[in-house]
């Protein structure tokens, strides 16, 4: 299928769109109680747990599954900087960040020796599984299946307990990586990210070091998700190893495919529908996951590209760049 | 400027106890109590979500004679998944959205605990029904209020039952290497040790495992004149077949309350493996003893398809003693008014715990102890202490 490119006037409008949506969305506290205030913060969580994933799945087209497991590492390191260091919680994000690009690094080092397809899966998923062990086991350090609280803090004068305030937060923090992915796959390196996906060996005869595209894309999606994970543990205020198993990583498959596997703009689209869709589903108990997985199923097959390409039908506004939908 | 200052701020004011009062009978109306109930409905934890049918059963049953000062008790369910973000999310709804008057229920302790900072805040009132973790209630909150044994009280209640056997003095503990066997091994150790006995040998049996060969075989050097066990039931069943396999078969084996005689024996398919085993079990009698049958009847009248195990039971007891509080507080009803009515509970005889609940303004841990379940003369029994049936 082809697409047609946005116009110069077209791309400012989408520049300008980019902006003006988190700028409304500074707005959104007044209209919501503490309970949807939770679930749009979670929503904020979820799109760049989304976009970390779609990142080493969908942009550079490795088949890894280790993204829960930069998402744990992301959440330990930040309760546990903020826990047993008393490092603040806005610190530890960035931090928690360069913990989660260093998982990036560690379950790059397979894709750098070769290894491809369901091996890549399979090893990644154990990459995965053995940090949920290490949750558990390392309980000195993480508190094993107790968890790790966070502590109690304020920021300028507010605790952090309050939703809106952690609305703000978590809103900036997504706009910054949003725009920084973004900016990432429109550079040269962004190019480089879509060639290797679609030939490597030819991608490396042109002189571009694929082995350092794969790692860094490892690494940027494992800060990503790494930043994602630092703000779940203020989210939920307290960090346990359940959170990071198999469970959350279909969850989050789940919203890669429905957004539109390697579109930015489908992993706010799937991240937004898939962390609201349970919450309205609890008005139908124990339907909600039948429910959940027909619609699911019902949007891939209906829409197999994703969310993201009944937007780029209505408007070239949304076609993205560095996207390329199959043939 | 400075009269309409003045004016705001004694408006101001003046509102403040009126909101107050709205606060403390949010949820209350002239006919009906509403009552948030947390479980994990649905998920790979959902069938621990049977603890709150006896529970709920009992609203009923109160609902059905008349309610509590003609308030009819109005359980709003909400699920958790078994999910820490999923239950934060139901709690926020029942609390900012449903307004409802308290929370009781609860499966998970891991939910629970991540629940915890955000309902003390809200200051509603919370019974904890099912999930055990100390951490939930101790440190004291003055809202929440725990109504089962916790894991504390159960490891206790195991090595007092260990050592009411007479002579036992070798007592050695097998358990998995996670929180939840230490949550049972930890007291059980801290009482055996206060009574002058140290664990003879500590062994390990990781989750998964499919032998207990190199465990039951060092256990057997020992001569253990009983052991602690704090594994799941299915690791259960394959070291208790290992001990009848290599000649132990008669040594007594403590298990938590995270197994059951009856499952235990249908995994091992062999009684001689399960007639020497000993579980926590919190009740009067066992689960179809003639005190127990009130209790299943009641449930099975208002779920006939309900098939009882121990979960159903579990959370009764706390109904029953929300009831008895919200009773004596009388028709002028506030959460402030319940919490204090919550704290006066003394040695509550809940006629299916097997302990009483007592909550006391320094201690919301309501119940303080448990009987066992084990086989004597083929037949599963009720015990006190070794050899005294309750």
């Amino acid at each position: 299928m082809s697409q047609t490119m946005p116009s110069a006037r077209q791309r400012r409008l989408r520049t300008w769109i980019f902006w003006a949506v988190p700028v409304l969305l500074l707005l959104l506290p007044l209209a919501t109680n503490p309970y949807t205030q939770f679930i749009a913060n979670g929503m904020l969580v979820s799109v760049l747990v989304t976009l970390g994933f779609t990142l080493t799945i969908g942009n550079l087209g490795q088949l890894a599954f280790a993204n829960t497991a930069f998402f744990g590492i992301g959440a330990y390191a930040s309760a546990i900087l903020a826990a047993k260091l008393g490092v603040p919680w806005l610190l530890t994000i960035p931090l928690a960040g360069a913990f989660g690009a260093l998982g990036g690094f560690l379950a790059s080092a397979a894709a750098l020796r070769g290894i491809r397809s369901y091996y890549l899966a399979i090893i990644t998923l154990a990459f995965g599984e053995l940090m949920r062990w290490g949750y558990t086991h390392f309980s000195p350090l993480t508190g094993g299946t107790d968890g790790t609280p966070m502590p109690r803090e304020t920021l300028f004068g507010i605790s952090l307990t309050d939703d809106t305030l952690k609305f703000y937060v978590f809103l900036g923090v997504t706009v910054l990586l949003v725009k920084g992915t973004l900016n990432l796959l429109r550079s040269r390196f962004g190019r480089a990210v879509m060639a290797v996906r679609e030939n490597e060996i030819a991608t490396a005869s042109l002189a571009i070091p694929t082995s350092r595209v794969i790692l860094v894309t490892f690494m940027w999606s494992g800060f990503v998700v790494g930043c994602a994970g630092a703000l779940f543990a203020r989210h939920v205020g307290h960090v346990f190893p359940e959170s990071f198993g198999m469970l959350h990583l279909i969850a989050s498959f789940a919203m890669v495919l429905v957004g539109g596997l390697g579109s930015v703009l489908g992993s706010v689209l799937g991240a937004v529908l898939l962390t609201a869709l349970p919450e309205y589903l609890r008005a139908f108990p124990g339907m909600e996951e039948l429910f959940f997985g027909l619609i699911v199923a019902g949007v891939l097959v209906l829409m197999p590209m994703g969310l993201a390409s009944l937007l780029r039908r209505l408007s070239p506004i949304f076609v993205e760049r560095h996207y390329r939908e199959a043939p | 400027m400075k009269t309409f200052t003045s004016m705001l701020a004694a408006a101001a004011l003046a509102a403040t106890p009126l909101l107050a009062q709205d606060w403390e009978t949010e949820g209350l109306s002239e006919d009906a109590i509403t009552i948030g109930v947390m479980g994990p409905f649905s998920g790979n934890a959902s069938s621990y979500s049977k603890a709150l049918v006896g529970m709920m059963a009992y609203y009923d049953k109160v609902n059905e004679e008349g309610g509590v000062h003609g308030r009819k008790l109005i359980a709003v369910q909400e699920d958790t998944a078994c999910d820490s973000a999923k239950g934060l999310a139901a709690a926020k709804k029942l609390i900012s959205q449903d307004k409802v008057f308290m929370l009781q229920g609860n499966s998970c302790s891991g939910v629970a605990l991540a629940l915890r900072p955000t309902i003390e805040e809200a200051g509603l009132p919370w019974i904890v029904a099912h999930a055990v973790s100390d951490s939930i209630s101790d440190p004291l909150a003055k809202n929440i209020f725990h109504g089962v044994p916790t894991g504390g009280a159960n490891g206790r209640a195991m090595a007092a039952f260990v050592l009411s056997k007479p002579d036992t003095s070798n007592v050695a503990i097998i358990e998995h290497s996670n929180d939840w066997a230490h949550s049972y091994s930890n007291p059980a150790r801290d009482y055996l040790e206060e009574n002058g006995v140290s664990p003879s040998l500590e062994l390990t049996m990781e989750r998964g495992q499919t032998d207990a060969t190199a465990q039951v075989l060092k256990l057997r050097q020992e001569k253990p004149d009983f052991i602690i066990a704090a594994l799941y039931e299915a690791e259960t069943a394959i070291f208790l077949r290992d001990l009848v396999k290599y000649g132990m078969g008669d040594v007594p084996v403590m298990g938590t309350a995270g197994t059951d005689l009856e499952n235990t024996l249908k995994r091992t398919g062999d009684f001689e493996t399960v007639q020497n085993y000993y579980v926590i079990h919190s009740y009067v009698d066992n689960l179809d003893g003639p005190l127990m049958q009130q209790w299943g009847e009641m449930i099975h009248k208002y779920n006939p398809d309900e098939e009882l195990s121990t979960f159903s039971f579990v959370s009764i007891g706390s109904a029953e003693a929300l009831v008895s509080a919200l009773e004596a507080v009388g028709p002028d009803l506030t959460r402030s008014k319940l919490m204090a009515a919550l704290e006066e509970v003394r040695d509550f005889d809940t006629g299916i715990l097997s302990d009483p609940i007592t909550w006391t303004p320094e201690d919301h841990q309501g119940v303080k102890g448990s009987a066992v379940a084990g086989f004597v003369d083929g037949e599963p029994t009720v015990l006190r202490a070794w050899g005294q049936p309750y």
